[in-house]
């Protein structure tokens, strides 16, 4: 089709327009607060420049957060993964059963991110979780342990239980990609002698690029963006180790009332993402044949 | 070939197995749990079928408490979110898909981006905004926030079922005398429709689930949604299992019975809309 300058913008625009409001006028108001020094929202600072940002750099906790925010995203990364394939190979199978399966499995997704925190704090509980007695009854633990008590524990329930959520959507994204692999390069695979991990890294893996190129774009920008199921749950505890940057901002914003400390953070953190998109895409972008 | 399709059964059982246990037991755990008497939710050892059964959490949160009014404000916000959001999207995603223009990649891959600047960063600057135009402790405070989550994505879920839409009927119907409008309206909304179906679950899920922004932005109890209400109750030093289970239950009741009757479309728009 030739190209429709004038009604192409026209059809996109409201969306635009609505986006980029709701964006770069809170982005223009949080940079002018970078620049002051706002305590309490509502009140008014005094012009410090860019003292904000000489101090953030020097302060621990944002290093700290930083730190964090790169864990968390890593090890989201690799569970997700883990979970979003073999979710999605497992249902690529015929089995009785699979349209069901393949329907709910997204549960988890769909319900609000307060009832994920409820099951995992009911099942996790150290005092009556059923994880707990389970894992006493089959002999691998001695007695009750505390999976939020501890910094390591708490960061790593808490990577599982956000897993938990995000893997069924992410594989049925995969599947998707799956759907479009044409089925006969399999069969001929198999005339060649392919056996299924063969396939699977000369087939199945190169042919998912456009499908994975999305998901590692919006999952890691997702992942970063992840507070509620933190916060619900430890508060970014113990000692600050589940502190990532979101909770640092929220923190900074609405419990110490450093309205001007965590302007500073968001537009940094803002940078880092947009930095981090932009070479992503650059580098990873699959090339389109339209 | 016999030793090989045995090694895929054994997979294909352990990982049916792992999924049922990990993806779908801690479902059956909270239902039964939110009727267990509350010593049974708390006791130590624990059975994995119930020894009793009682309706009085359910009792507790349907008539002694302020679920009613939460349900009213989250329906009023997933809705109104969820129109907003499909008629965004849709024209975006007819403009980008159908009308190539100048720019549409730089649009499309900018769209992807702005879930970068969702979330936590903008919470702050967002607040203050809405301070200022006098829009906190208003449903549109939520709708505007939401849409901005729903659309981006959605669009792009958009993209594979317009492309699927072959330009030649387009064009024959130009050629009848169609007007861009008819087009739309008769042709390509139609054809789209398990995509909208999609995209519309989509944006309902995302405006259902929000907490963050609904729990800064409003703060009257008259107008708070069923996440914020709840995790009121997840805060308290004493929970009070029962109650927070059957609420937990409640608040998922209508997503899940939205997904059964057109949860299909969701997921087949998601998996069958040959992403290339």
């Amino acid at each position: 089709m030739k190209k429709n300058n004038i009604e192409g913008w026209l059809f996109v625009s409201p969306l635009v327009i609505w986006i980029s409001l709701i964006i770069l006028v809170p982005i223009y108001i949080a940079f002018e607060l970078s620049l002051f020094n706002v305590k309490i929202i509502g009140t008014s600072g005094k012009f410090v420049g860019i003292d904000n940002y000489i101090k953030l750099f020097g302060r621990s906790k944002f290093l700290n957060a930083s730190l964090n925010s790169f864990y968390w995203i890593i090890g989201n990364a690799i569970c997700q993964t883990f979970f979003a394939f073999t979710i999605a190979l497992t249902i690529n199978y015929k089995f009785p059963g699979k349209k069901i399966m393949a329907n709910w499995i997204i549960l988890s997704f769909i319900i609000p991110t307060v009832v994920v925190v409820v099951i995992w704090k009911l099942m996790l509980s150290s005092s009556s979780g059923v994880i707990n007695s389970v894992l006493i009854d089959i002999g691998l633990l001695d007695e009750a342990t505390g999976f939020f008590s501890s910094p390591n524990k708490a960061f790593i329930s808490l990577v599982l239980i956000n897993s938990w959520r995000w893997s069924p959507f992410l594989a049925l994204i995969i599947l998707s990609g799956l759907n479009s692999i044409n089925r006969e390069m399999y069969d001929a695979s198999k005339v060649d002698g392919a056996n299924f991990v063969q396939q699977f890294l000369f087939i199945t893996f190169p042919n998912l690029k456009s499908v994975l190129f999305v998901l590692g774009l919006v999952g890691t920008l997702l992942s970063f963006n992840i507070f509620d199921i933190i916060w619900l749950i430890t508060k970014g505890g113990p000692s600050s180790a589940t502190t990532t940057l979101p909770l640092l901002i929220y923190e900074t914003a609405f419990t110490k009332f450093r309205i001007s400390q965590a302007a500073t953070l968001s537009i940094v953190t803002s940078f880092l993402l947009l930095l981090f998109s932009i070479i992503f895409i650059k580098s990873m972008a699959p090339k389109e044949d339209d | 070939m016999i030793k090989e399709n045995n090694i895929k059964l054994i997979f294909l059982s352990l990982s049916l197995l792992l999924i049922i246990v990990i993806f779908f037991f801690p479902f059956f755990w909270i239902i039964t749990s939110s009727f267990k008497i509350p010593e049974e939710i708390i006791a130590t050892s624990t059975t994995i079928i119930p020894r009793s059964f009682t309706v009085e959490h359910y009792n507790k949160i349907l008539f002694n408490s302020d679920f009613f009014i939460y349900l009213k404000n989250s329906l009023i916000v997933s809705f109104s979110s969820m129109i907003i959001s499909i008629i965004l999207s849709v024209s975006a995603a007819y403009g980008l898909h159908k009308l190539k223009f100048y720019g549409n990649k730089f649009v499309e891959y900018s769209l992807l981006v702005t879930y970068a600047f969702p979330g936590v960063i903008l919470l702050v600057p967002i607040y203050l905004l809405f301070a200022k135009v006098n829009l906190l402790n208003s449903y549109f405070a939520l709708i505007i926030v939401n849409v901005l989550f729903a659309t981006p994505f959605a669009v792009w879920m958009l993209k594979a079922f317009f492309k699927l839409i072959p330009n030649e009927i387009e064009e024959a119907a130009y050629i009848d005398g169609a007007s861009r409008y008819v087009v739309i309206s008769r042709i390509i909304v139609p054809l789209a429709a398990p995509g909208i179906a999609s995209v519309a679950i989509f944006c309902f899920i995302i405006s259902w689930t929000e907490y963050l922004f609904a729990s800064i932005l409003i703060s009257g109890d008259d107008l708070k949604t069923l996440p914020v209400g709840l995790a009121g109750i997840v805060g308290q030093y004493q929970i009070d299992w029962g109650f927070l289970l059957s609420g937990a239950v409640l608040a998922s009741l209508p997503v899940i019975l939205l997904f059964v009757f057109i949860g299909k479309y969701f997921v087949s728009g998601l998996t069958e809309g040959a992403v290339k």
